[in-house]
């Protein structure tokens, strides 16, 4: 440094010469004006001392003092103030206790922004869904504002006995949202929630939308070894639990959580909370305010999902508004739903195709009916009593209500349009129930959580087109099907798959490994599903490629198979999977679950399948009869479950 | 006095250029009263061995229509120094033209050996010794009880003129600030300046007691010298590429640039709220432009009548 200046003169010397620099302009009475040269001179300090006059005072000379001077004012003073005037004028007056630094208006935790870093969409393809306003600036809290504003006094959620209009759960919303910001949670954090399809759900979901926080819903089967990884892994600082299900202590393991993760901040519980935690309800007191700085942007995400993978790999999913809204607009468009319909879905909120449905029906302000869990005889029943107008149901669902005799029992009459999704829905499934509600028309959705609704039937199809094909892609969603050597393929042939356009994610969170298998190098999404694509641009689900069977180097989709056989009287479920051979690489097994009073040999199976003139290197080479079928949430047979029971066995 | 110069006369023609030329008040500061009140080494001698007089201009705030707009507005169309500056440049040369006596147009600019915040000559001092204007609480901005706010500038020569003495009575603090400051405990200016820089006591005779400005609070929002250097060091100091590209091309950062690269007068400057709610600087009664017009309007109509036109 020059003149002799240390950095123990600066730290010695600084700040006095720095404050005997200050040009604090205390000025006593009126000297000047009143020519009191005393007291002028008397006062001078006070007005801030040049440097040669601030030099003999410190014992420094004038260079030395200007030096540490200039270096004293870099570090103290502060920048970019001059934007409080863009809050002054024009009538306006300053006001401290009002003024917001830009930088304070939004703090995003270190975990927020973690989410945010997932999401990885290539820009040519955001300028095209900006352009053609496949992304808009909509988000869950626009929607139901507007439906508030619009419909006040329209029932919103119908559950149970009671209904409750949109202006009453807005309160609610609003309510718990600012409790929920209250225990310091805001945009970008992370809060997990493991609830049925409640009021509670629905409420919770939005307040966590309106203060910008993100989403984590966990399936309501899942238990301390399932959700343990999925917390860790979204660092999630609040979880919303009921109380107890099905005997399981959910706020204890919660709590356990909680202690074990250092993430992990809140436990809130819809029911009876411990003293260690928050009761759901009492957030509503907290009265802390909201204000615009809290509410999300469309391109912020809104959920954080988890499919698939393994406990030291989750593949947690983020989906944006942008990514959600204008998917959800497009499949309300295309199944004509009105404020007027109510809409009630069988599958949890917790799954993507759940949580889709009551999106429907929020974005055109229709009521939501809550089926708090999917069993045969609740369902029957709450369609009996609520009326819906539109059913979302996964193959399961409908075939269980259908092997019970449930539709004719009940009075399914109100239902219009179903739409059918989670799995590939087999054909006579479909047309078995249409044939028990002739009033209702049918749709078929082909959705994942990577990229919600990617394609489903119109409204106007026919029977035949929805019973057997996934329909066309959703609005802005292109589809493409590659052989397994990785050549596009032409209309009608089988191959992979794939998938983008404004409804597909945009990366998992924190898994590399995971996005490199998932997108192919030129950025379209592998949904791992076989299917072809007809002339018309419909999709034929045919099965999914990690179940396919090579058995000597022939490949083939069993889902035929499996459809063929669950037509037999004797068969409920059927699943085939693929078992290791030292020979032949691999052979099927064929799972079943039996309709009551029957059985079932793998000799009759193959004499049912040769009567269908199924080649013989396709059949079967062992049987199970198991007792039920490992499900996803939405009654998806999980076949690796099969493939680890045959390992281990 | 002036040698062969009627001293009356010469004040009258010097008014007459500068009232011409847009300025609303002309005071002639006592050499002597400046040298013993200013700081060592910027007393005027300093700058001119041989002055004589300090002529001190002042001019017009902002219009009527810069009042009312926003405050970033105000903050570019509000100053009108420039103005001042012009008279007192015009005023330099016609002194020594038309008199035939040095004069020179006071540099109001900083001292380059004293640093960034050290003026060469306080023209408010000149001003307020020369009687056109007298220290407020909104940081010792000067105000004159006729035309509030003003802009000043000041001309050094050696012509020897008549001084004129400070003024009589400090227009501040207002009786209706009195009023506000016994009943809030603050006067308009101190509570609505955005940095906070102002504060300070009224006596029980209403006069000021004692007035604090902090200078530096007002300069980091007016005067953002220290913006570029800091800039670069956050750019230096910056690990990610993006917070360094940030640290230059910011959005807070960029309108910076720009008023450096075109050689803006100010980076952003003033942000004038003291004086928008200081009822001197807003309803003296020729502050505001519009009602200067109209007087000289009225003025020149009875003229007319007087001339029986």
């Amino acid at each position: 440094m020059p003149f002799g200046v240390t950095q123990n003169m600066i730290d010695s010397y600084g700040e006095s010469i720095y404050q005997l620099s200050l040009n604090r302009q205390r000025r006593r009475g009126d000297p000047v004006r009143l020519l009191d040269y005393d007291a002028v001179e008397e006062q001078r300090a006070d007005m801030g001392l040049t440097d040669t006059e601030i030099a003999p005072r410190v014992g420094l000379s004038v260079d030395q003092v200007r030096f540490v001077r200039v270096y004293l004012e870099h570090q103290h003073y502060r920048i970019d103030q001059h934007r409080k005037l863009f809050h002054l004028g024009g009538g306006r007056r300053w006001r401290e206790d009002k003024y917001e630094d830009p930088a304070d208006r939004i703090n995003y935790p270190e975990a927020g922004m973690r989410v945010r870093a997932a999401l990885t969409f290539n820009s040519a393809e955001v300028a095209r869904f900006l352009t053609e306003g496949l992304w808009g600036e909509a988000t869950l809290d626009t929607w139901a504002n507007q439906a508030t504003v619009s419909r006040p006094n329209a029932p919103m959620l119908i559950a149970g006995k009671h209904s409750m209009s949109y202006s009453e759960v807005h309160a609610q919303v609003g309510a718990i949202a600012s409790g929920l910001k209250g225990l310091g949670l805001g945009r970008g954090d992370v809060i997990a929630m493991q609830l049925p399809n409640t009021v509670e759900f629905v409420v919770g979901h939005l307040a966590v939308a309106r203060i910008g926080a993100v989403l984590q819903t966990i399936h309501m089967p899942y238990r301390a070894g399932d959700i343990a990884s999925l917390l860790e892994h979204s660092q999630a600082r609040a979880v919303v639990a009921l109380d107890v299900f099905r005997g399981y202590d959910l706020a204890s393991m919660m709590l356990a959580e909680r202690c074990r993760l250092s993430s992990l901040e809140e436990v809130i519980i819809v029911g009876q909370a411990p003293r260690e935690a928050r009761s759901f309800w009492s957030l509503a007191e907290s009265g802390t305010p909201l204000d615009q700085h809290d509410r999300a942007v469309a391109a912020d995400p809104c959920l954080l999902l988890y499919t698939s993978g393994t406990t030291s790999s989750p593949k947690g999913v983020p989906l944006t508004y942008q990514n959600m809204l204008g998917n959800i607009e497009a499949a309300a468009d295309e199944f004509e739903v009105t404020e007027h319909d109510r809409i009630l879905s069988a599958a949890p909120f917790s799954h993507l195709y759940g949580i889709f449905n009551f999106h429907m029906a929020l974005s055109r302000g229709a009521a939501a009916v809550l089926l708090p869990a999917f069993t045969p005889q609740d369902l029957g029943q709450a369609v009996s009593i609520h009326q819906p107008t539109m059913l979302f149901l996964g193959p399961a669902h409908a075939a269980a209500m259908l092997g019970q005799g449930l539709i004719n029992q009940r009075d399914f009459a109100s239902v219009r349009f179903s739409v059918f999704s989670g799995a590939s829905c087999p054909t006579h499934v479909l047309e078995s129930y249409q044939a028990a509600i002739p009033a209702s028309a049918v749709a078929q959705l082909w959705g994942m959580t990577e990229i919600q609704a990617g394609s489903f039937t119109r409204a106007s199809d026919p029977l035949s087109v929805a019973a057997t094909s996934a329909g066309p892609p959703a609005r802005g969603n292109e589809v493409r099907i590659r052989s397994l050597d990785g050549d596009i393929l032409l209309a009608g042939e089988e191959g992979e798959l794939e998938i983008r356009g404004p409804s597909v994610f945009g990366g998992y969170l924190d898994n590399q490994e995971a996005n490199a298998a998932a997108f192919t190098t030129d950025g379209w999404f592998r949904s791992g599903d076989l299917a072809c694509i007809d002339n018309s641009g419909y999709i034929r689900l045919t099965g999914r490629t990690k179940d396919l069977i090579n058995r000597g180097g022939v490949k083939y989709n069993p889902t035929d198979i499996e459809a063929l056989l669950m037509q037999n009287d004797a068969i409920d479920q059927a699943a085939i999977v693929a078992m290791p051979d030292p020979i032949l690489g691999e052979k099927a097994c064929c799972f079943v679950t039996l309709q009551p009073g029957f059985d079932l040999s793998l000799t009759e199976v193959c004499v049912l399948l040769e009567g269908e003139n199924v080649s013989k290197v396709k059949w079967p080479e062992r049987l199970e009869i198991v007792e039920e079928m490992p499900l996803t949430p939405t009654k998806k047979i999980i076949k690796g479950e099969l493939v680890q029971q045959l390992k281990s066995s | 006095m002036t040698q062969g110069f009627d001293p009356i006369e010469v004040r009258s023609r010097i008014d007459a250029y500068c009232a011409k030329k847009g300025a609303l008040a002309i005071g002639v500061a006592d050499v002597q009263i400046l040298e013993r009140m200013s700081p060592a080494g910027h007393g005027p001698r300093a700058l001119m061995p041989k002055v004589r007089s300090v002529i001190s201009i002042g001019v017009g705030g902002g219009t009527a229509g810069a009042w009312a707009a926003n405050a970033k507005t105000l903050a570019y169309v509000g100053d009108t120094e420039t103005l001042a500056y012009k008279v007192a440049y015009g005023l330099a040369f016609y002194i020594e033209s038309a008199f035939g006596y040095r004069a020179v147009f006071c540099p109001p600019d900083i001292d380059p050996e004293q640093g960034a915040r050290v003026p060469m000559q306080s023209m408010k001092l000149h001003a307020e010794v020369a009687g056109i204007g007298a220290r407020s609480m909104a940081g010792d901005i000067l105000l004159h009880p006729e035309f509030g706010m003003l802009y000043y500038s000041s001309v050094f020569t050696e012509m020897p003129l008549a001084s004129d003495g400070p003024m009589a009575e400090n227009p501040c603090p207002h009786p209706s600030c009195v009023e506000m400051y016994r009943k809030q405990g603050r006067t308009p200016c101190q509570k609505f300046c955005p940095a906070g820089c102002l504060s300070g006591t009224i006596d029980a005779d209403g006069r000021t007691e004692e007035s604090c400005f902090e200078a530096d609070k007002c300069a980091e929002m007016s005067q953002q010298y220290e913006a570029i250097p800091v800039m670069l060091m956050e750019t230096l100091k910056a690990k990610d590429p993006l917070d360094q590209a940030m640290a230059l091309y910011g959005p807070e950062r960029q309108a910076i640039w720009y008023k450096l690269s075109i050689g803006a007068g100010e980076l952003l400057a003033l942000c004038f709220e003291c004086m928008r709610v200081c009822p001197i600087a807003q309803q003296a009664p020729l502050s505001n432009p519009l009602k200067r017009g109209l007087a000289r309007r009225k003025a020149a109509e009875a003229s007319t009548e007087d001339r029986g036109e």
